[in-house]
């Protein structure tokens, strides 16, 4: 299977088995920390609906 | 023609007078299509860099003499960039030339010279393009070399057309460093909702800028980059997707590494076409 293609500067080319390998651990590396930050927001989206479920108001949860 | 040295009793030749009279009203051009260092010859004529890439020319000492002065262009689409080798050379305005920028070198002793750039590039101005690099076809990664320099402590990375395979965040790595990116970014969706996106310590900034099939937004100031202090990065985009959002940030960089070059990538498909622009802000 071909390899992602790399471009430098106007170079374009298939990647080497070793520039491969670093993409991908970039790519999961990038993943796994926007993962970690979507969780974050999610969960405060959620503790928000909560207290907002709970009859607090906008103004209320704001003050928190 | 060159400057030349005529002796005494030498008899000039018609064709050595037409030619010298010549150099007042067309003057010599010498046209350079790789690197080039000056040399004593080019003394009193116009040195033209014509390149697709980006190219210097550098300045060394003892070949000028106080007062000498030449003129150096560039037409290509690639930055000329004025070098200080051996000698000195200081300018008001910008020592990296665009296309069809230029100026006159002019010499106040044999090591020190004053570069006298054309309006086009004067430090009155802004913004002065450093770089642009054309994106490929389907890549999954574009590095860009020779992105910062000396010339500049701010820059803006801009990328103007484009689409991507897949909607996707782009990211931005400075140099080969994959630790200490940080970065809080506000979104606020089309649809009204404000969340947050953010890097901790992360590998690249994730979230520089966004590409879909409906176009690539990426719009990028990097301070203190090639200095040796940590680089801020202020981000300004738009998602080009309708369930998308708006998102400003900042962030930093936590190391003092000076950095040269740059690589984006989309998180996820590749990229194709659209051109990256490198500015510099001009102090």
């Amino acid at each position: 299977m071909a390899k992602p293609l790399i471009q430098i500067d106007d170079e374009v080319r298939e990647m080497t088995d070793e520039e491969h390998n670093a993409f991908k651990a970039l790519q999961t590396a990038n993943a796994e920390a926007q993962a970690e930050a979507d969780a974050k927001v999610a969960a405060r989206q959620s503790a928000l609906a909560k207290l907002a479920a709970l009859g607090l108001t906008t103004d209320e949860i704001a003050s928190l | 023609m060159a400057l030349q040295t005529f002796t005494a009793g030498q008899v000039l030749t018609a064709a050595q007078v037409t030619a010298l009279q010549a150099n007042d009203y067309n003057q010599t051009v010498s046209t350079k299509t790789t690197d080039y260092v000056l040399v004593a010859a080019d003394k009193g004529t116009r040195v033209v860099m014509n390149s697709a890439s980006a190219q210097t020319i550098t300045v060394n000492t003892n070949l000028f003499s106080a007062g000498d002065t030449l003129f150096i262009q560039n037409i290509g689409a690639g930055i000329c960039t004025i070098t200080a080798g051996t000698a000195t050379v200081s300018t008001a305005g910008s020592l990296a030339l665009p296309q069809n920028a230029g100026g006159t070198l002019y010499f106040t002793s044999a090591g020190v010279s004053i570069f006298f750039p054309t309006v086009a590039v004067s430090g009155s101005q802004g913004l002065t393009l450093v770089k642009s690099q054309v994106i490929g076809t389907t890549v999954a990664t574009v590095n860009v070399t020779g992105a910062f320099n000396a010339s500049y402590e701010n820059y803006k990375l801009l990328i103007s057309g484009g689409v991507s395979s897949t909607n996707a965040s782009i990211t931005l790595q400075l140099g080969s460093t994959v630790t200490g990116y940080y970065a809080g970014l506000a979104s606020t969706s089309y649809a009204g909702t404000v969340t947050a996106a953010s890097d901790s310590n992360a590998a690249t900034f994730t979230v520089a800028g966004y590409a879909s099939t409906g176009g690539i937004s990426f719009n990028t100031d990097l301070q203190s980059v090639f200095l040796t202090k940590n680089t801020i990065a202020n981000f300004n985009y738009a998602q080009t997707a309708t369930g998308g959002s708006g998102r400003v940030g900042s962030g930093y960089l936590n190391n003092a590494t000076s950095y040269t070059d740059f690589t984006i990538a989309p998180s996820t498909g590749t990229l194709t076409g659209g051109t990256i622009y490198v500015y510099g802000f001009n102090k």
